[in-house]
């Protein structure tokens, strides 16, 4: 189901909550490991209220830090895949549209794709008023709502770690489908060998075994995602550190119009 | 393009101009190509495999139902077979030869009755009908009743005033004139029958039984749209 923003009417005002309920209603809202799977329904249902929605995706519900940090992940892109005003984007897992939300303004048309139905209500809200922006809800795990050979430029972003290893490979491989030759794939996640990752994986091994949440962050290694964009037929593919403690893996789809990264 | 200008840098900046406007071009049908493949609706998403796949049970099912047509054929032309043989073989049991031999065969058994064959299907006459069943009649019948649906008009172009089903002479007399707006749509209208759509509910007592379903046309001529042999079982069998 494609979004226009005409589809606004169907979003239910943001409802201010203080920080405690937010972090108590999203405990509430994430179901349990069991349910990691079922994507659509984890996601759908915390994304009710729009700060618990803003919690889960961005880690934080206040405007400017989101506008702060969205601007630091478009400055990686710059750097590490580029970006050009002429790029047709797509981001996998936009959510509530922390990062379209600024980077519509940056590239020829943006496309964001959530598996959440009510993350993307949310994302209309906030995209109000940027024509060159399109919320899509995907399905199921995989990007069959795009054609093929399409976009310049795919990224994903604070998203894997909720995936299971299976779905992030999913996505790698659908990004790789609809880029055009040429276009680049973005695809990032904590890593386990850092002291961040590390700490990740430690906290959720706490959590009693049968109280894990479904959203559980899991963690990636370098090779992992390497393997991942290799295998899914990326070429150049290059895993880096990113300064706020991520790796980013980023590849090539071969074939004409290939450009130098910048 | 523009004519070039003597100045190197300005035709290297003219020509860079030009490769970015092509680029932005390129860049805008694609992302124009993205937008009509979402505004297409679906294509490619779940809901559209799922489409695909009710699409394909349904083509399934009229594949099965014209092999289940063409498999009650045969068995007719087998029935009629028998029948034909049975006939000859009586002639040959009324032989001077057969009495003759009747000594030698006294410890034999004698040939299996077969399943009796209805009687003489509908008078009617048949007629050319474009029709559809709903409901298909080639199948085993395991309820007390069956409803046949589907849609039928005469090509001719007479207008439909009845619809019934006759079943070895019992007749049952069905509902006619129901709306098939896809029908309309897909073959074009049809003056004399606007609502091609007709339902007719008939007993099925176990058994083999000729059924031939019927339609009256104007001013009170009935005709057959299509005969068969159907087969009742009692039910739970």
């Amino acid at each position: 189901m494609a979004f226009d923003h005409e589809d606004l009417d169907l979003v239910r005002a943001p409802r201010r909550m203080s920080a405690d309920d937010a972090h108590e209603r999203w405990r509430n809202s994430t179901g349990t490991l069991g349910d990691r799977s079922a994507y659509k329904r984890v996601w759908d249902r915390q994304a009710r209220d729009f700060d618990v929605a803003s919690l889960a995706v961005a880690g934080h519900t206040d405007e400017p830090t989101m506008d702060l940090t969205a601007r630091g992940f478009i400055d990686t892109l710059r750097a590490t895949v580029g970006l050009d005003r002429n790029d047709v984007v797509l981001e996998i897992g936009c959510g509530i549209g922390r990062v379209g939300k600024l980077l519509g303004g940056e590239c020829l048309q943006w496309f964001g794709a959530d598996i959440s139905g009510g993350m993307l209500g949310h994302a209309a809200a906030r995209l109000q008023g940027l024509p060159n922006t399109r919320l899509v809800e995907l399905s199921t795990v995989g990007l069959q709502e795009f054609p093929e050979d399409a976009f310049d430029l795919v990224y994903c972003t604070i998203v894997f770690m909720h995936l299971y290893e299976w779905d992030r490979y999913r996505y790698v491989e659908e990004a790789f489908r609809v880029l055009r030759p040429g276009g680049r794939g973005y695809f990032d996640n904590y890593p386990l060998d850092s002291e961040h990752g590390w700490n990740v994986f430690t906290e959720g091994a706490r959590y009693p075994i049968d109280r894990r949440p479904a959203h559980i962050s899991m963690a990636s290694t370098r090779e992992e995602l390497g393997i991942y964009l290799s295998k899914a037929g990326f070429e150049a593919v290059r895993v880096v550190d990113l300064p706020n403690q991520l790796i980013a893996a980023t590849g090539r789809k071969p074939g004409q119009g290939a450009r130098r990264r910048p | 393009m523009n004519p070039a200008p003597d100045d190197p840098n300005l035709r290297i900046a003219a020509l860079t101009a030009e490769i970015d406007d092509v680029k932005r071009r390129e860049a805008a049908f694609r992302a124009k190509m993205v937008n009509e493949f979402l505004d297409r609706g679906e294509r490619n998403s779940y809901l559209h495999v799922l489409r695909e796949e009710l699409a394909g049970l349904l083509r399934r099912q009229q594949e099965a139902f014209a092999d289940m047509e063409l498999f009650t054929r045969m068995l007719e032309a087998e029935g009629q077979e028998k029948a034909a043989l049975e006939v000859e073989l009586e002639g040959i049991r009324r032989s001077w030869l057969w009495r003759l031999c009747a000594p030698l065969r006294a410890s034999g058994s004698s040939p299996r009755a077969g399943s009796p064959v209805p009687p003489g299907g509908s008078p009617v006459k048949g007629g050319v009908f474009t029709y559809y069943l709903h409901t298909s009649p080639f199948r085993i019948y395991r309820e007390p009743t069956f409803t046949l649906r589907g849609w039928a008009w005469p090509q001719d172009g007479r207008a439909v005033s009845a619809i019934r089903v006759d079943l070895d002479g019992r007749l049952f007399v069905g509902r006619h004139g129901l709306e098939e707006p896809e029908v309309i749509e897909r073959h074009g209208p049809q003056p004399a029958n606007p609502r091609p759509g007709f339902e007719v509910t008939f007993e099925t007592p176990p058994g083999r039984h000729l059924l031939s379903l019927e339609a009256q046309l104007e001013p009170s001529e009935w005709r057959s749209i299509m005969k068969t042999s159907i087969w009742c079982v009692p039910p739970g069998a």
